[in-house]
């Protein structure tokens, strides 16, 4: 029962990994086309995948349309509505990267440690706005060669193909240092694309659901949580929470629970 | 759309971003300056893969998933990095080091249409165009055709005139194969890439 959902998510984070990991040499060595990509834009065969942000940053910074885009982008949002930001807690590369720092530390018998630095939960938001903003003001979409989950990609990529690694790449240490402070502190305030998940799912369906009647309000959940949110404030309800389970995990009365809740918004069970 | 509005509110964007490029500039290392952060790395014989959107609306198109970098079967497309500004993480080819040839699979997998799907003859990556000073065969040095023979549209791209090869434009692809070819340094042909920047100017 322990670390039920923990478990299964980090193998799904590690498949999803795996993906981006060995798909360029595929392509390199073995001219293996079938899949083509990572998480900015994930080809396999002739289903595409294409990250809402980037997808959105380009039509709104060149001003087109163009039709595949958007049918790309359909399945991730339609994932992002009805799950909430899943992407972020069992798919994206800088979440692995971090779950795996978090768990060496542990391995080497670190003590569980706070979260030194807090911001406002709301500096997402800005941080999604700043960015589209930005974005225009410039005319190049900035979140797209800037963002942490599409580098890792890119910088297996580039390793394999060139035998180099980009400069950029930097960002990417930069975030998993600040890991070590403020567990995933980048995903929590300055994710743009984590925002703009979160703000698809703000409604979402599949939730963590507290059992008022069952929990002894012992606080575990709140150590818990990456994301530093606490479900007995009724925070999993909002829209930051990213459906990882760890809470639930963590609850030893079983308050907790994954729920396909039927209506949006109001207090079901 | 309209292009001549856009243009002076582009020139006033531009100076802005320079001036947030010199500030962005301590933090790059190198002897990057503060103008190729914004400029193009678009020149002779560095070219955008086929179908590419003019230059002016390539990096705002682009998402950078490095897709057609991973389908291109001869390794053609390289993929900048934060070196070249906000063009990084775009494709580029160097057709002095691997030209295309024209297999168009990368415009089939690009996501955004940053690649428009176009067949092979409808490519225009850039235009050959012989340098007669530096060609042997227009010198009369020698009777090199190296770029008439590998010239995937030969007789119709290229073709020889009293065995003097002549470039015609309404058939080049400005793929590069020629460039890649020509045996003299330096390059005797080159790809100018007069279609990337022919909505600026026109």
């Amino acid at each position: 029962m322990a670390r039920k959902y923990g478990n299964i998510r980090f193998f799904v984070q590690f498949l999803a990994f795996l993906v981006i990991l060995v798909n360029p040499f595929l392509n390199y060595y073995w001219h293996f086309n079938f899949v083509q990509g990572w998480y900015q834009s994930l080809g396999i065969g002739k289903l595409w995948f294409v990250s809402p942000l980037e997808g959105l940053e380009s039509i709104l910074v060149s001003k087109t349309i163009y039709l595949p885009l958007l049918i790309g982008m359909l399945i991730p949002v339609l994932v992002a509505y009805y799950l909430g930001r899943v992407f972020c807690g069992w798919i994206c590369p800088i979440n692995f990267l971090c779950e795996l720092e978090d768990r060496l530390l542990r391995l080497l018998g670190l003590k569980k440690r706070r979260d030194l630095f807090r911001l406002p939960k709301r500096t997402l938001w800005f941080t999604l706005i700043g960015d589209i903003t930005l974005a225009m003001i410039l005319g190049a979409p900035l979140f797209v060669f800037l963002s942490p989950p599409g580098l890792v990609g890119r910088e297996i990529m580039m390793a394999v193909f060139f035998h180099t690694l980009a400069l950029e790449g930097v960002i990417v240490i930069g975030v998993l240092v600040l890991n070590l402070f403020t567990r995933r502190f980048f995903c929590r305030y300055f994710c743009p694309l984590g925002g703009l998940l979160a703000f698809l799912g703000q409604k979402r369906r599949f939730r963590v659901v507290r059992l008022r009647e069952e929990c002894k309000e012992c606080g575990l959940c709140e150590k818990a949580c990456p994301l530093g949110l606490s479900p007995e404030r009724g925070e999993n309800e909002s829209a930051y929470c990213w459906n990882c389970g760890e809470c639930i995990d963590s609850c030893r009365f079983e308050a907790l629970s994954f729920r396909w809740v039927q209506e949006a918004g109001g207090e079901k069970r | 759309m309209s292009r001549r509005s856009g243009s002076a509110a582009n020139q006033s964007r531009r100076t802005f971003v320079k001036v947030l490029a010199g500030a962005l500039l301590f933090f790059i290392p190198g002897k990057t300056q503060a103008r190729s952060l914004l400029a193009s790395p678009v020149k002779v014989n560095h070219l955008r893969p086929p179908g590419a959107v003019p230059e002016e609306l390539f990096p705002a198109k682009c998402i950078r998933c490095g897709r057609c970098a991973e389908v291109c079967p001869y390794r053609s497309i390289k993929i900048l990095d934060i070196k070249y500004g906000v063009f990084a993480g775009t494709p580029l080819i160097d057709v002095e080091e691997v030209p295309c040839y024209l297999c168009m699979k990368c415009v089939r997998v690009c996501p955004t249409g940053t690649l428009r799907r176009i067949s092979q003859e409808e490519t225009r990556m850039g235009l050959a165009v012989i340098n007669r000073r530096q060609c042997i065969t227009w010198r009369g040095v020698a009777l090199c055709r190296t770029c008439y023979n590998v010239c995937p549209f030969k007789e119709k791209a290229i073709h020889l005139d009293q065995l003097r090869p002549v470039v015609d434009e309404r058939y080049c692809t400005g793929c590069g194969l020629c460039t890649h070819g020509c045996p003299v340094t330096p390059k005797a042909i080159n790809i100018e890439p007069v279609y990337s920047f022919a909505e600026k100017n026109g």
